[in-house]
């Protein structure tokens, strides 16, 4: 099993979707789980044989790890911002790999034709080029990417927006949108990426959005309509894994955070999910 | 008019959906179903017992069936009566015919969606034998009313409530495993319906660029023609 | 029944409108098949070479096709790269194409070959006639084969289409238009037979 993600924290649900008193079935990396509720809001998660995973709850989410966790919990920074709306965005189970997910989350390319009206439109299609550097503790940090967004803020006003991305743990992505032209914060969001199994995934997302202007259901709502754009992209890509290996699909220029995000899975020896040679690309 | 609304929900779209092509304003409130349970609050419940989604607020009454809310655009805004044919007998017992495969298609096409995506309990394997034994049968019609030049549901040039109820459910039926593949004048279809004007899409259903005029279908003698030339390549 | 080494039918010309993708498989292989605007007739690997999106949720446009994650655009014929939106100004690069296979289009089908281990092989000569309904099987292509030659089916010529595993589509070419239907039906009393032999309980 891959020790890389064996040995790391997953989100695998919700708190929002586990009333007191309920179970509820999920499974990560192959394995089978078994998230209980109790009365007195606790939450405990067992394998199918009954032996405890190790978890935690932690920004409305229910944490495990299979392994020995190498690293805390990611932190969230924007949750002690005062005056945040913080939204949980509602579990979507995903028939492709967690890898797909998380570098969809962080492709700019598609924006002006999956999300087309929304996040981009024609003939606004152009991604100028932006920066990608290493963090300091390895994964990618992507700045100065400058977008035309013809609905970003629910109110059907154009905007240039400002994106910036992180990926800090192989199946965790982070952006932030500010107006480009005032610097505002618009919108922080999190995709933790549940790996269920090779081919499938639960995309958990988190919203951050300064002040009180919408409502939670309101920002629940885009979401999930944003996600389901995005959903049929995702459940049509062939490999369901993502490819790492070197030339095995063909990126541009404007996919240099795809690229930076694929190294880096390679470089750190992440297995899971993920196909290494071109050789095992299935038909 | 006020749409209680989810994103996420076919039958939801279907209403507005229609709205769109009807050119009917529709204010809509989102009803946050998942994970925000709010279809099972007192204040939703008092509005809809059944606690489903959409439900549609007309000022005289709430309509509580997606079905029954297409009846009501159609019936009340549509003078031509080109979407439900009331004044047509055959017709109209054939767009409820439709509307009542719809109906299952909700039932199991839309429930292996809902068990797919957000974990919803049913039993998957039946729900998609009983989601392609209706798409077999809708592939069939669809086929030959092609060959007899008929592009919708009910016979007739223009589609009815009827296309709009199962288009939303064929078109999302991959996201509950259910594979579009075996069906192609389903998906024909889907293709004329979306390159319809004022066509409104939900996530999960791409955009169709309209046809130019000049690009219409290749009549059979040109696909013959066409043929004949390539087969002597 | 006609059986044809290499070559199979995996469309009908009618199947293929103007700006549709018809999606199918040829023994395992994913398929997109289309026609341009100028009326040549594609089938290609169902997989773009980006990132690896299924052509056949695209669009034909004119006489390329569009697909449908970041739009970029293939040429029909030489499946070229024409077209990147993200880099408007720039010309694709040569290597960026489609995996294109061989067609033919003969008696109202569109042939092609996916494997590469046969002899040449043809497409056979078919008589002229009407193109019936496309009938896809849950079970494997040789069972279905001999399910159709034991059923001694008269007025039609078949051919099935091997897809994956344990799945055919039959084809047909019918002598004539009346008998459309009636074939159609005994094709599907002898599907409901052959899925009803391997039904899961
Ligand atoms: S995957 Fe086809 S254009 Fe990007
Ligand atoms: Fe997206």
């Amino acid at each position: 099993m891959d020790p890389i993600l064996w040995n790391d924290w997953h989100v695998v649900g919700d708190t929002a979707a586990l009333l007191h008193g309920e179970t509820f079935a999920t499974a990560l990396l192959g394995v089978a789980l078994q998230i209980a509720r109790a009365e007195d809001g606790s939450v405990g998660i067992v394998q199918s044989d009954g032996v405890p995973v190790l978890c935690d709850v932690r920004y409305g989410f229910i944490w495990a790890c299979l392994g020995t966790p190498m690293q805390p919990i990611i932190d969230v920074p924007e949750l002690a911002v005062e005056d945040m709306t913080a939204v949980i965005g509602g579990a979507v189970s995903v028939h492709a790999s967690a890898g797909r997910a998380i570098e969809n989350f962080l492709d700019l390319g598609h924006l002006g034709y999956v999300h087309a009206g929304y996040l981009g439109a024609e003939p606004e299609t152009a991604v100028a080029s932006y920066n990608v550097e290493t963090l300091p503790g390895g994964g990618v940090l992507v700045t100065g990417c400058e977008v035309f967004q013809p609905n970003a803020l629910m109110d059907n006003q154009g905007v240039m927006i400002g994106y910036s991305y992180k990926v800090e743990r192989p199946l965790t992505a982070w952006f932030q949108k500010i107006l480009l032209d005032s610097g505002t914060l618009v919108t922080t969001a999190y995709l933790f990426a549940q790996p269920v199994d090779e081919d499938h995934c639960v995309a958990h997302t988190l919203l951050l959005v300064p002040g009180s202007a919408y409502s939670a259901a309101d920002i629940r709502g885009y979401q999930q309509l944003i996600f389901l754009q995005d959903k049929p992209i995702l459940e049509n890509q062939n490999p369901k894994r993502l490819p790492i290996g070197p030339r095995m699909e063909i990126p541009i220029l404007a996919d240099k955070t795809s690229i930076a995000y694929r190294r880096w899975l390679a470089q750190l020896g992440v297995t899971y999910g993920v196909v290494r040679e071109a050789a095992g690309v299935p038909a | 008019m006020l749409l209680y609304d989810n994103a996420m929900l076919p039958e939801c779209y279907a209403v507005r959906l229609l709205s769109g092509l009807l050119g009917v304003e529709l204010d809509l409130k989102t009803v946050d179903c998942y994970p925000g349970r709010q279809h099972r609050e007192e204040a939703f419940l008092a509005i809809n017992p059944l606690g489903t989604l959409p439900v549609l607020d007309t000022g005289d009454a709430f309509l509580r069936d997606w079905l029954a809310a297409l009846v009501y655009l159609a019936a009340r805004y549509d003078s031509s009566a080109r979407w439900l044919p009331t004044a047509d007998a055959g017709r109209l017992a054939a767009v409820q015919e439709w509307l009542s495969i719809a109906r299952l298609l909700q039932s199991s096409a839309g429930a292996a969606r809902l068990h797919d995506s957000i974990g919803m309990a049913t039993d998957i394997e039946r729900r998609r034998r009983e989601a392609h034994d209706l798409l077999r049968m809708t592939e069939k019609h669809l086929w030959f009313g092609e060959r007899g030049g008929d592009d919708w549901l009910v016979a007739g040039a223009e589609p009815t409530i009827a296309d709009i109820a199962l288009f939303v459910h064929v078109i999302l039926s991959e996201e509950g495993g259910i594979a579009r593949m075996p069906y192609p004048a389903v998906r024909r279809w889907t293709e004329r319906l979306r390159r319809l004007p004022n066509f409104a899409l939900m996530g999960g259903v791409f955009p169709m660029p309209a046809l130019d005029a000049s690009r219409t279908l290749l009549s059979e003698t040109e696909c013959q023609a066409a043929s004949a030339q390539s087969a002597t390549h | 029944m006609i059986a044809s080494i290499g070559w199979h039918p995996v469309a009908a010309s009618s199947d293929l409108p103007t700006g549709h993708v018809y999606q199918t498989q040829l023994e395992g292989q994913a398929l997109a098949v289309w026609r341009s605007a100028e009326g040549e007739v594609n089938v290609w690997e169902d997989r773009c070479p980006h990132r690896g999106v299924r052509f056949s949720i695209g669009v034909a446009v004119g006489n390329e096709l569009q697909c449908q994650y970041h739009a970029w655009r293939f040429a029909s014929g030489s499946g070229a790269c024409t077209h990147i939106p993200a880099h408007p100004t720039q010309k694709p690069a040569a290597v960026i194409r489609a995996t294109i296979f061989p067609v033919i289009e003969r008696g109202g089908l569109v042939w092609t070959r996916v494997a590469e281990d046969h002899s040449e092989g043809t497409v056979p000569l078919v008589r002229d006639g009407v193109v019936m309904r496309a009938l896809p099987v849950n079970r494997p292509a040789a069972t279905v084969e001999a399910a159709l030659l034991a059923a001694e089916l008269t007025g039609a010529t078949f051919f099935v289409q091997p897809l994956a595993e344990g799945q055919s589509v039959i084809r047909g070419i019918a002598r004539d238009e009346a008998s459309l239907r009636t074939l159609d039906s005994a094709l599907e009393r002898l599907r409901r037979q052959l899925e009803a032999d391997h039904a899961v309980i």
